[in-house]
């Protein structure tokens, strides 16, 4: 027993798959390659880019971005979708600027803890339901786009007296946006507390596969509500930031980050189809996709060319990070 | 291509109908065929026989080109093919009725027979019912069936339905111009008596324009059915019977080898006796596939189960473990009554479980060692609600040294193992925590070659040994009687009888497969 046993090299063929595959290797690089390439490219085309005043905005605008993205990735993680993101958090624009005269300070709070319940509701009903999460958040997004339109009443709610979420629009130590310090603290608390808890074990065993995880004993269920209900609270957070910067909810504030939410979850290599990525990937392909944001109008392309290149980058990220061994029907 | 000096077309007989010669098929960890040699004569039904492992399923997919061999040959009417797809399988004339049926349900019969080789029933991209239909009744009077071509599939009966799929195999004729030779995978696993019987005279029938492999777990079957039976083992081919005076035990003797039961996993641990209460307790358990199952293990004690394919063994261990869902019954641990209605409750309830897919449910592929061991008792790498990696690093390393786990690291994929040392981990998930006191082992050494079974076999005497109850659901009836100190022969969902099983006075397979059919 104590003689320690020196692992010896396997003398059989013992392993069943060499290393990582390629296609994975060039991914764990693809979002930090890409974000240095971009700065790069700007800076050529605009040598006005690289300077403190413009890097703020990116980073100002980038802030909800990520904050949407870390919260749908856990979902994406435990092999699911949530589609449901955006529209969630254009209701909660709407529900802060609402609440904010009685409220006050409360309002953000609240307003956060509600689009969290309102993630989990629907993490309970894929669950519960057997539904796909995909068909769930997809109703999710109608059904809230639709009731932020009625309590808002089809209009932009403007926020008259904003400073209990002025805060957001602080410089952290005069250069580094509040919100941006924010987002980037979300990230990393989230991050840690996966990584440092069996939460890890659990997330990436229910997206890898189900199946597994179950007939292991893991709460996969309990795993996935908890997705859900991140997710919603970072779309709660995402809306708060939107607000501050806008001083105004409207029902469809946030409609347009759909798409942007779920390119920065595929640029930065989480596997659509669950168990490999993490959060800190998503910060990058959020920061990646911002920057193409910002960037497009400098290189002087009309910005109604966008949304192709949103449709374009989804597809190409997930042809290149999709494991192909573990689907074998495409639907 | 590596083989240029052996090419004589067989002998003076008629070119055989399909020729394989020393084929072979690795996958990781294991040899699943090791150089089979198989003659389909035309107008012949060929028995194809073997345990669970033989080599059987991927020899069967290597003929119709969903399995790419390793090494060897196989001739179709003397040429020799490759064979990389179903369809290049089927324009040589090789077609397979699947043991999972591949009909689409809510198509017509006709529809479905047609699926893929249309034919004239489709003109300008229109489907022309009425050629369809004659084109589907030509197909189904070949075979003698009366079945109505216009019937939607998921109103035919499952006898039916196979004859739909025979129908529809057939169509295959239309791509070679030789007569075709039809493979059945276990057609009669789902079959009443009655419908056997019609299946087994259309099989007859199919003998006068095709060769057939017939596969059946049924060594009864095998034998009325058949011309000549090959007998496959450990991925190779044993022997051939003519089956015109042949017996089952002159079968199964062939298929699980000389001896009844090699004693290198013989259970030399001695059975606790008179333990006041059993460990588990199991009394009139029924579920969809399973009725009135009384079932006990006292606290060291391996209970096998053993039975064909659709006894329920399998629902009923998956039951113990809250996956199935029970319908009534009563299940103590310990004398206390425990309910199971997820896998959660009976991990809690210190039940284990190993799964027979080991790939799919056993472990989670692309995560480590580490993290697989332990997936489920996350106590035990804890401290507090956060992993302790210190804690983890020394439990796993501890559970790798004693079960003489080979991984180049604790942070080796899982995936990267070999099949044996995969399952070694999945075992070890259970008793990292010390808390296990039932195991359920559903096929724990199904693919695995001779050395990690027999590592497999060495464990669990240690765990029975420390105490721990085991059900166990054998890869071959050989294994049963060798690591069993009872078995539980089930048979349609009932347990039929109980035999001891202590050591030197171990039941001989043949006793077994009596109550088993």
């Amino acid at each position: 027993m104590s003689t320690p046993v020196a692992v010896t090299p396997v003398a059989e063929p013992a392993t069943a798959k060499s290393g990582p595959r390629r296609a994975q290797r060039i991914t764990g690089f693809m979002p930090l390659i890409a974000l240095v390439a971009l700065v790069a490219a700007l800076t050529i085309a605009d040598p006005d880019f690289l300077t403190q005043r413009s890097l703020t905005a990116v980073a100002r605008t980038a802030a909800p971005l990520i904050v949407l993205a870390a919260g749908a990735t856990l979902i994406v993680l435990c092999g699911g979708i949530d589609l449901s993101i955006a529209a969630l958090a254009s209701l909660s624009t709407v529900l802060l600027a609402l609440w904010l005269p009685d409220l006050g300070g409360l309002a953000t709070p609240v307003v956060i803890a509600v689009a969290a319940a309102i993630g989990a509701v629907q993490g309970v009903a894929h669950v519960l339901l057997r539904i796909p999460s995909f068909i769930v958040t997809l109703g999710g997004m109608s059904i809230l786009s639709a009731v932020a339109l009625v309590v808002s009443g089809a209009g932009t709610v403007r926020v008259v007296d904003d400073t209990p979420v002025a805060w957001l629009e602080l410089y952290l130590a005069g250069y580094v946006p509040m919100s941006a310090a924010t987002a980037l603290l979300v990230v990393a608390l989230i991050a840690a507390v996966v990584k440092a808890t069996p939460l890890h074990s659990w997330i990436s065993a229910t997206g890898y596969s189900e199946s597994a995880a179950r007939l292991a004993g893991t709460p996969v269920d309990l795993v996935k509500i908890g997705a859900f209900c991140v997710s919603g609270a970072c779309a709660g957070l995402a809306a708060v930031m939107l607000v501050s910067r806008q001083f105004s909810g409207g029902p469809t504030m946030a409609d347009n980050l759909l798409l942007p939410a779920v390119a920065a979850i595929v640029v930065g290599g989480t596997a659509i189809t669950g168990g490999h990525g993490s959060l800190w990937r998503s910060l990058a392909g959020a920061l990646v996709v911002t920057l193409l944001r910002v960037g497009l109008p400098i290189v002087g392309v009309p910005s109604a060319y966008e949304q192709i290149l949103y449709g374009a980058i989804i597809i190409v990220a997930v042809a290149l990070t999709l494991d192909w061994s573990k689907v074998s029907i495409i639907k | 291509m590596s083989v240029p000096a052996e090419r004589e077309p067989a002998t003076s007989a008629p070119v055989p109908a399909l020729e394989v010669r020393g084929l072979v098929k690795h996958y990781p960890g294991v040899k699943a065929l090791d150089g089979v040699d198989l003659v389909v004569h035309q107008h012949e039904v060929l028995g194809l026989a073997g345990e669970n492992g033989a080599g059987k399923s991927t020899l069967l997919k290597a003929l119709v080109g969903l399995v790419t061999p390793d090494a060897g040959e196989i001739y179709v009417r003397g040429e020799p093919v490759k064979l990389r797809s179903v369809v290049e399988a089927a324009d040589h004339g090789i077609g397979m009725v699947f043991q999972e049926q591949s009909l689409v349900p809510n198509l017509t019969a006709a529809e479905n027979i047609l699926l893929g080789s249309e034919g004239g029933a489709v003109r300008r991209g229109v489907y022309r019912w009425d050629v369809m239909r004659r084109l589907a009744q030509e197909q189904l009077d070949k075979i003698g069936s009366k079945i109505d071509p216009l019937a939607r599939t998921d109103s035919l009966s499952f006898a039916d339905r196979q004859m739909v799929e025979i129908a529809k195999v057939l169509r295959i004729e239309q791509r070679s111009q030789h007569p075709p030779v039809i493979i059945l995978d276990e057609p009669t696993s789902v079959l009443e008596s009655k419908e056997i019987d019609t299946l087994f005279a259309q099989i007859r029938r199919l003998r006068e324009f095709a060769s057939v492999v017939f596969v059946s777990h049924r060594l009864d079957e095998v034998l009325d059915v058949c011309d000549r039976v090959t007998v496959l083992r450990g991925g190779q081919s044993v022997g051939e019977v003519a089956t015109a005076g042949a017996v089952p035990r002159e079968l199964h003797r062939m298929m699980i080898g000389s001896t009844g039961s090699d004693d290198h996993y013989h259970s030399n641990a001695a059975t606790p006796v008179g333990a006041a209460e059993p460990r588990l307790s199991v009394r009139g358990l029924s579920g969809a596939s399973f009725r009135d199952v009384d079932l006990d293990v006292a606290a060291g004690e391996v209970v096998a189960i053993v039975g064909v394919h659709g006894s329920g063994r399998e629902d009923v261990c998956r039951a113990l473990f809250g996956i199935e869902p029970t319908t009534a019954g009563e299940i103590r641990m310990d004398g206390k009554r425990i309910s199971l209605p997820n896998t959660r409750a009976a991990c809690a309830a210190g039940i284990g479980y190993v799964p027979a897919e080991r790939k799919t449910e056993g472990m989670v592929g692309p995560m480590s060692v580490a993290e697989n061991m332990t997936l489920t008792k996350q106590k035990a790498r804890c401290a507090g609600p956060f992993v302790a990696p210190a804690k983890q690093a020394g439990l796993v390393d501890r559970w790798i040294e004693r079960l003489s786990i080979r991984t180049p690291t604790r942070d080796t994929p899982i995936q990267r193992l070999s099949g044996g040392n995969q399952q070694k981990v999945v075992l070890a998930r259970w008793l990292v925590a010390g808390d296990i006191r039932l195991l359920l082992l559903d096929h724990p050494t199904r693919g695995l070659d001779i050395g990690a079974r027999s590592e497999v076999y060495r464990l669990m005497r240690e765990l029975a040994a420390s105490g721990v109850a085991t059900v166990l659901l054998a890869d071959s009836l050989e294994e049963a009687i060798g690591m069993a100190d009872r078995i539980l022969v089930m048979n349609d969902g009932r347990v039929v009888t109980e035999v001891a099983c202590p050591n030197g006075g171990k039941p001989s397979p043949l006793d077994l497969v009596k109550e088993m059919v």
